[in-house]
């Protein structure tokens, strides 16, 4: 008889194998075999991470259709058993696993698609938390501002990719007309963020993305605006900062950690890493 | 008798629930669902006040030998801070083991040594949140050979060593019952009626396993036929209690989840007046 420890540790190395051997002499067989009452489970636990991974990585689902994302779900599962029960945190390391996946090698912008769904996911499941206005920068000096940090927002993010990820992910929704999409036809710089009632993107210029992937690595508005107009000497930074603000991605002022000089420098309110790696163009 | 039955609150109705405010007894949610921040838990919070709430869990995995996942259960406890639910309820069943989550609510053996883990995690469960838990029969698929009591002696006793209630599934006892040959009946006589908090309803389909039919507890459907006579035959003998009309895949309209309701609260009404005759 096993301990139930024991029993508990053989039930999982068999739901993940699929090896029995060590666990089917505890089960009851009957008019059903034990190795048949087994499977149920197995088969429930693929079935439902492959579910709950369909729904985190729609856009992916909806590109491969039902019968290739479950196979890449059972080949991912197998590797990558969630380590806690909220399944909306499951899948960080799904983009990676698309990129390696043989049989989607025909596909090249999958794994971006999927990055996408995943800073999607990040950002629906961030908190609401108030957001800074043009109001608020009233009360600072307006000589100080250059040397400010302004923190992006929870959940907000940049994704880059060579293919145009936002005409693939148009095509993608359920009342899209059918389309095509020349994969050639633009790169995409996409600021992903959470909304009032969901998650959304929108295109932003090379000079908008590095000035807010500036600030997102903790640089003041002065070095974010630098770093835009490295990009594009016709960088306007008036322009962006009140789309940005408009846009709702900056956390409000409570939010913020303002004295710098005091505190050092704040830490970012998002780790540089949670960009995804811009891709080089192949020539 | 005021209704008593309520509805598991599904992504696809949130907006329409929000704006039209239609009338149940209570609006059930998976704890799992709502840990993170979202629109959709800011919705829920919008509820709260509207609606009486029932927080059902199905990840605290009661029965791991590993004991209970501190850094889950905090995240659990803080939800319930938030939303002050009338009901909190997890299953009989395990889910984690070695630091793994296995997305389904696994068998456990009905021995002493089990019986201690699940008194002792759920124990831990009600010490944290500072309230009762209930705990939920679960479907079974398969028996282990080394198990020496039965389920409803299991469930009384962790009930009467924690002072956890029992939310009883109807649905969950006729499959298991069809599943391990067991009579649900029977089943019943050795719960302690005082100790059930809350019944649940759902839907279940028969599948083929090595060419025999098993019964699968996949809340895709209306209620069937067998489990509105099992739920009425435990209502007569146990009296009314809020009960849960469970549907989790291919969620059909708001409609049909608020008519499964009324039926439930028609048996209720006729069974639990059988109850208070009897009584």
């Amino acid at each position: 008889m096993l301990a139930l420890r024991d029993l508990q540790a053989a039930m999982a190395a068999y739901l993940v194998s699929g090896d029995a051997a060590g666990i089917v002499g505890s089960v009851v067989g009957d008019s059903i075999p034990a190795a048949a009452r087994l499977r149920i489970h197995r088969h429930h636990l693929h079935a439902s991470l492959a579910t709950a991974l369909a729904g985190t990585f729609s856009t992916v689902r909806q590109l491969v259709g039902e019968g290739f994302f479950r196979a890449m779900a059972r080949a991912f599962i197998a590797t990558n058993l969630p380590t806690q029960p909220v399944l909306s945190e499951y899948g960080q390391e799904f983009a990676d696993f698309v990129e390696r996946y043989e049989p989607a090698r025909d596909l090249p912008y999958l794994a971006d698609v999927a990055r996408l769904d995943w800073a999607l996911n990040l950002a629906f499941h961030s908190p609401a938390d108030p957001r800074l206005s043009a109001a608020d920068l009233t009360t600072v000096p307006i000589e100080q501002l250059p040397s400010r940090t302004v923190h992006l927002a929870a959940g907000t993010t940049v994704i880059r990719s060579i293919y145009p990820l936002d005409r693939i992910w148009a095509t993608c929704r359920p009342d899209a007309p059918a389309d095509t999409v020349d994969l050639d036809e633009a790169d995409a710089r996409l600021l992903v963020f959470r909304r009032r009632d969901d998650a959304g993107f929108v295109a932003v210029s090379e000079a908008e993305a590095a000035f807010l992937q500036s600030l997102a690595a903790g640089a003041c508005l002065e070095e974010g605006a630098l770093a835009a107009f490295a990009a594009d000497a016709t960088f306007d930074l008036s322009v962006t900062f009140a789309r940005l603000l408009d846009l709702g991605v900056f956390a409000a002022m409570q939010h913020q950690v303002w004295n710098d000089s005091v505190m050092g420098r704040p830490r970012a309110a998002f780790a540089a890493q949670s960009f995804a790696a811009p891709h080089d163009k192949s020539p | 008798m005021a209704p008593v039955a309520g509805i598991g609150l599904r992504a696809p109705h949130l907006a329409a629930i929000g704006r039209d405010r239609p009338t149940t007894a209570f609006l059930e949610i998976h704890a799992e669902n709502y840990l993170a921040p979202s629109p959709a838990l800011e919705a829920v919070e919008r509820l709260r006040d509207d609606y009486a709430l029932s927080v059902h869990a199905v990840g605290l995995s009661l029965g791991s030998a590993d004991g209970l996942d501190e850094a889950h259960l905090a995240r659990v406890a803080s939800l319930i801070d938030r939303l002050q639910p009338a009901h909190v309820s997890d299953h009989l069943a395990w889910s984690v083991s070695d630091g793994r989550y296995l997305d389904d609510l696994l068998p456990l053996p009905y021995t002493e040594e089990a019986l201690g883990i699940v008194t002792g995690n759920v124990s831990r469960l009600q010490e944290r949140l500072g309230r009762q838990v209930s705990l939920e029969n679960p479907s079974s698929y398969l028996a282990f050979t080394h198990s020496t009591l039965s389920e409803p002696e299991f469930l009384s006793e962790v009930a009467r060593r924690s002072g956890c209630g029992l939310l009883l599934d109807a649905n969950n006892l006729y499959v298991t019952a069809c599943n391990l040959r067991l009579d649900p009946k029977a089943w019943l006589d050795g719960l302690p009626m005082e100790a059930i908090t809350e019944y649940h309803l759902a839907g279940h389909t028969v599948n083929d396993a090595d060419g025999a039919p098993i019964l699968i507890d996949d809340h895709a459907s209306r209620v069937g036929g067998p489990v509105w006579s099992l739920f009425g035959e435990i209502v007569a003998r146990l009296g009314p209690r809020p009960t849960l009309i469970e549907w989790d895949a291919d969620i059909p309209a708001l409609e049909v989840l608020l008519d499964e309701a009324a039926c439930a609260d028609r048996v209720v009404a006729e069974q639990g007046r059988g109850h208070a005759r009897a009584a």
